[in-house]
């Protein structure tokens, strides 16, 4: 058998992996590494000279105060619109193939939300929370009303709402799929033998759709850590510079005050913790993998 | 085996498809790139309020002079937009953009401009080290706007803004308005730009050297709560704030509902700027709109002048990435702006600009801009201070939008002010 | 009543208490869609001064959408974004399922997990580090963008990574090691046995990861704009952006052109729906 020899496996790792892997690397990672070397200069992103000067873009990255709050808020943000979502998610696609008539139906409902993209979503909601609201609120209190989206913890309410809304339907998806994944033979094989259907679901369902809640994890943690679109739109950082979460800050850094070497250095930074806590995640959801 | 050939005919088709896609795709692209085949302007618009009357005019001037223009317009930051297509080396022939940028591009990338002929009729193109980079595209100015039929249908004479130029008068005038039933004739706009980069900007403006003052906070040598000034400033923009239909949730308030009911005449006075016209056109306008001098209790005679300057700045790339052939279509554009008839209507006119150039004589059409030309012949106009730091206006607006939701101070404000300022190290400039 | 009469019972009524919870909720759902929809069709001055109302002072009006559509050149803009988000779709949906194949089975290979590890963490790398890199690189070095072609590459380039981690979840759990081996014993090789058995086993992570992907495409703002400099090239998410300018917005436009945006990915996904469904119960595997 060849199946051992080094000219087989990487034949067949090219075969297979060999397309995807230069994509990655042209577009990744090549970038990456020029990004990289990029935060070890004092380019502010216009002039055609970049003058290396060592760290001094991380120390800075490190005193700046603003970054580190907004990486504060961000794990806040981050840790309620995770639970949230997937609660939400899970139920939802629960309830979407318990077997009741219409479900179809509604399946393409809890969806709609993301096929919306981020920066028009954030408008949306903007419109719903300072106008709508706002015009349900008068015409029930007779009086002025402040909009959600004015104080520091309504600013950061809304966006775990709009996050929720706009990812539902998504980790939804993906839990219909591990349900439809578990097979029914299974389920009845132990109400057989005596289980009632929350043990079933707790026992039997559940174990078998790890790889969905590991999926899901991963995606909503990735993806609220790195929330860029939705703040820019739905709040703009305000009220006062109260909810710019760390994509955001980071942008502005680099573009705006035209900081550009520090900015780079902070993405890293924010790229480091996230992928630290994402792979993390991942490892200890994979290892408990059951296959089929 | 039958199974396999379907499997394989599938497969065959679906790559070839997408192939079929790609060469598609591939081919189409390119085939009338203006920006690197050597012919015909690229121009960079950064100001919404125009972008549909500069697309009608890119048409018709490539009709009539038979040079392609193409206009763009983006929606992200311009210095982040600008640095992209620098650093992919496919750069706008002409950009639009602010004083700011001006000085952060021109030397690496901006044409010298200093031999066109147009420099000579206008005070408000941008140099540094002595070269003119910047072409002005327009004055605009910042003041008070007031809608007078609304004013006039409650105190039933003729509104006369130099009678209100002291805070007190004004003060007057609120409670008259109040009393015949306008609940609350202002409207105080909450972005960090309104307030930071225009309002607070006054504060270092409305003297005789800014520089100075603003190296001063710089150094920690001046303490602001003391200022004259900002205090002047600060207790018109609290009676503004006071009497705002926004006051419950001030900082909340859209600007396009704000700007709705100044046009309408449910509210009497909105601090703002000229370009304010175009949010307000949208809208059910009364016939008499105008601009004031913010009132204040001084005698230091800025409250007879509205601040402002040149606004927006064209300039042309100076690298290879652009032609010769084409820098001069460029330059020739700017001319025809400045000396064409139909280029001088399109900025007046069309798009309802206040020119920058003496030698153009059209009536502004617009009130607010009318307002502001008014005050520029008469030469009642205060300079802009180009040079505050690029997160001044989001740092600073942050703080100030905590004054306006009523989160801190006065006291507390000018401290944030000076605690800002005091971490800027600021460079010398020409 | 007979103990299965109960039975039945008890399940009618669990079905109506989740038909009624799952109506709640999807009410709660579109209510912003109803808003959407009700204010598209008023004037601009009446969405400021009365959202919830069902008319504006102004009367019922069609303009938000030919406006929105002229300002967008939407039919040109539509193709683009059909073909790019067609084209990279696919490619991702073939060269990630590959990929992940080949990752799954011989994870002990130091090549596969090496990638692997690296294709998840990528997934968190802020697009704002690779941003001007990238135009750097490719437009400043090599001079391809401006291209669609270059950008269904770079699509599919940034999707790789999440959807060889979704194919890797469902090959991992869902394809019995016993069929390849069979097929093997019958003499395929690797390369028949992952097209003929294993491929079309995915189809639910199939459908899903394309509809996944596809609205990503669909909806995606910056790369696009860093990617395609000319107009004639653009797609739908770069030519709404001129609706909300950085100092205000003009929401009915916004809202116009946002419901012309969505109903192609709608009907897609309403197209797709079936085969999540439907791949699961043609699988192989049971019995």
């Amino acid at each position: 058998m060849e199946r051992n020899t080094m000219s087989y496996k990487a034949r067949q790792f090219l075969m297979f992996a060999g397309p995807a892997l230069i994509l990655f690397c042209m577009v990744i990672i090549i970038p990456f590494v020029y990004g990289l070397y990029l935060t070890f200069t004092s380019w502010d992103g216009v002039s055609a000279t970049k003058p290396f000067v060592g760290l001094a873009n991380y120390v800075s990255a490190f005193k700046d105060y603003y970054f580190w709050s907004s990486i504060g808020r961000t794990l806040i943000y981050s840790a309620f619109a995770v639970v949230f979502v997937n609660i939400v998610a899970f139920v939802l696609a629960y309830l979407v193939t318990s077997g009741v008539k219409g479900q179809n139906f509604f399946r393409a409902g809890f969806f709609i939300p993301n096929l919306i993209g981020g920066i028009v979503l954030g408008y949306v909601w903007k419109f719903v929370f300072n106008r709508a609201f706002v015009a349900v609120g008068e015409a029930i209190t007779a009086g002025a009303v402040p909009s959600l989206l004015s104080t520091t913890g309504g600013a950061m309410f809304c966006l775990i709402l709009v996050s929720v809304w706009q990812y539902a339907g998504y980790m939804m998806l993906i839990y219909v799929a591990g349900f439809m994944s578990v097979p029914d033979s299974l389920k009845e094989a132990a109400m057989i033998d005596g289980c009632t259907p929350g043990q079933a679901m707790r026992n039997v369902t559940i174990p078998l759709m790890r790889s969905s809640f590991v999926t899901c994890l991963f995606l909503s943690i990735t993806r609220c850590f790195m929330v860029y679109d939705v703040n820019l739109s739905l709040t703009k950082g305000e009220p006062f510079n109260s909810s710019v979460l760390a994509a955001m800050h980071v942008y502005n850094k680099a573009f705006i005050y035209k900081d550009y070497g520090t900015g780079q250095a902070e993405a890293l930074i924010l790229f480091i913790v996230c992928a630290i806590i994402g792979i993390t995640q991942v490892y200890v959801g994979k290892k408990g993998e059951v296959s089929a | 085996m039958r199974k396999r050939i379907t499997q394989i005919l599938a497969l065959t088709m679906i790559l070839s498809l997408v192939c079929v896609f790609l060469v598609a795709c591939g081919s189409s692209s390119g085939s009338d790139a203006s920006g690197g085949s050597g012919d015909g302007i690229t121009i960079f618009n950064s100001k919404m309020e125009i972008q549909d009357q500069m697309l009608q005019m890119a048409e018709k001037y490539t009709a009539e002079t038979g040079v392609p223009v193409e206009v763009y317009y983006s929606s992200d930051t311009v210095s982040a937009h600008l640095a992209t297509r620098y650093a992919s080396n496919n750069p706008y022939t002409l950009s639009m953009v602010d004083a700011k940028d001006v000085y952060s591009l021109a030397e690496d990338h901006a044409l010298d401009l200093s031999d066109q002929q147009w420099v000579n009729d206008t005070t408000h193109a941008i140099s540094v080290d002595g070269k003119v980079y910047g072409f002005p595209v327009c004055v605009e100015a910042r003041g008070l706007i007031y809608n007078a039929d609304a004013i006039e249908a409650i105190t039933g004479k003729p509104f006369v803004p130099s009678d209100y130029a002291t805070l007190d008068s004004f003060k007057e005038l609120i409670e008259t308005l109040k009393a015949g039933g306008m609940k609350s004739p202002t409207g105080v706009m909450k972005e960090d730009w309104s307030l930071a980069a225009h309002f607070l900007a006054q504060v270092y403006e409305e003297r005789e050297d800014p520089d100075a003052f603003v190296r001063a906070l710089s150094a920690d040598t001046t303490k602001l709560i003391d200022d004259a000034k900002f205090n002047s400033l600060m207790d018109t923009f609290d009676v503004l704030m006071n009497n705002s239909y926004s006051k419950a949730s001030a900082i909340s308030a859209e600007r396009e509902v704000t700007e709705q009911k100044l046009a309408e005449g449910e509210i009497a006075f909105l601090f703002g700027g000229n370009w304010d016209w175009s949010v307000i056109s949208a809208y059910d306008y009364t016939e008499h709109l105008g601009m004031m001098p913010v009132p204040q209790n001084t005698d230091d005679g800025s409250n007879g002048k509205l601040v402002g300057g040149g606004s927006k700045y064209f300039f042309i790339d100076s690298s290879s990435n652009t032609s010769d052939q084409q820098k001069q279509q460029a330059k020739d554009f700017l001319n025809w702006l400045v000396y064409n008839q139909e280029g001088q209507s399109f900025l007046v006119n069309d798009c309802a600009l206040v020119p920058a150039f003496s030698n153009i004589t059209l009536a502004v059409s617009d009130p607010l801009g009318a307002s502001v030309k008014s005050y520029v012949d008469s030469d009642a106009l205060i300079g802009n201070y180009n040079y505050l730091p690029d997160d001044h206006y989001a740092i600073l607006g942050a703080q100030f939008q905590k004054y306006l939701a009523g989160k801190d101070d006065r006291e507390g404000f000018a401290k944030q002010v000076q605690t800002y300022w005091k971490t800027k190290t600021l460079t010398a400039h020409s | 009543m007979t103990a299965n009469e109960k039975a039945a019972r008890k399940k009618k009524i669990n079905h109506v208490i989740t038909i009624i919870v799952l109506i709640l909720l999807f009410l709660l759902f579109i209510a912003p869609f109803i808003l959407v929809v009700i204010n598209v069709f008023k004037v601009k001055a009446d969405i400021n001064m009365d959202p919830l109302a069902l008319v504006g002072a102004h009367g019922f009006t069609w303009q938000n959408f030919p406006e929105a559509m002229k300002k967008m050149d939407f039919w040109n803009v539509f193709k683009n974004s059909a073909v790019i988000t067609t084209c990279a779709t696919i490619l991702t949906i073939l060269v990630s399922a590959m990929a992940s194949f080949v990752i799954v089975r011989n994870g002990k290979w130091k090549a596969c997990s090496i990638l692997f590890a690296l294709m998840i963490a990528s997934m968190v790398i802020p697009f704002q580090v690779l941003m001007v890199p990238l135009v750097s690189v490719y437009g400043g070095i090599f001079k391809i963008l401006n291209s669609r072609l270059t950008l269904i590459l770079m699509h599919t380039g940034f999707s790789v990574s999440m959807a060889t981690f979704m194919f890797h979840g469902a090959i991992k759990t869902n394809i019995p090691l016993e069929l390849e081996e069979a097929a093997l014993i019958d003499g395929c090789t690797r390369w028949q046995t992952f097209w003929k058995i294993v491929f079309p086993l995915l189809k639910p992570t199939i459908a899903t990861v394309a509809i996944i992907d596809a609205m990503a495409f669909w909806n995606d703002y910056l790369l696009p704009s860093l990617v395609l400099g000319e107009k004639n090239l653009y797609t739908i998410p770069i030519a709404t952006q001129a609706f909300y300018g950085t100092y205000s917005t003009d929401i009915g436009l916004v809202m116009a052109a946002l419901l012309l945006a969505m109903l192609p990915i709608l009907i897609l996904y309403l197209f797709l729906q079936k085969y999540i469904v439907a791949g699961v119960t043609s699988g192989a595997v049971k019995g």
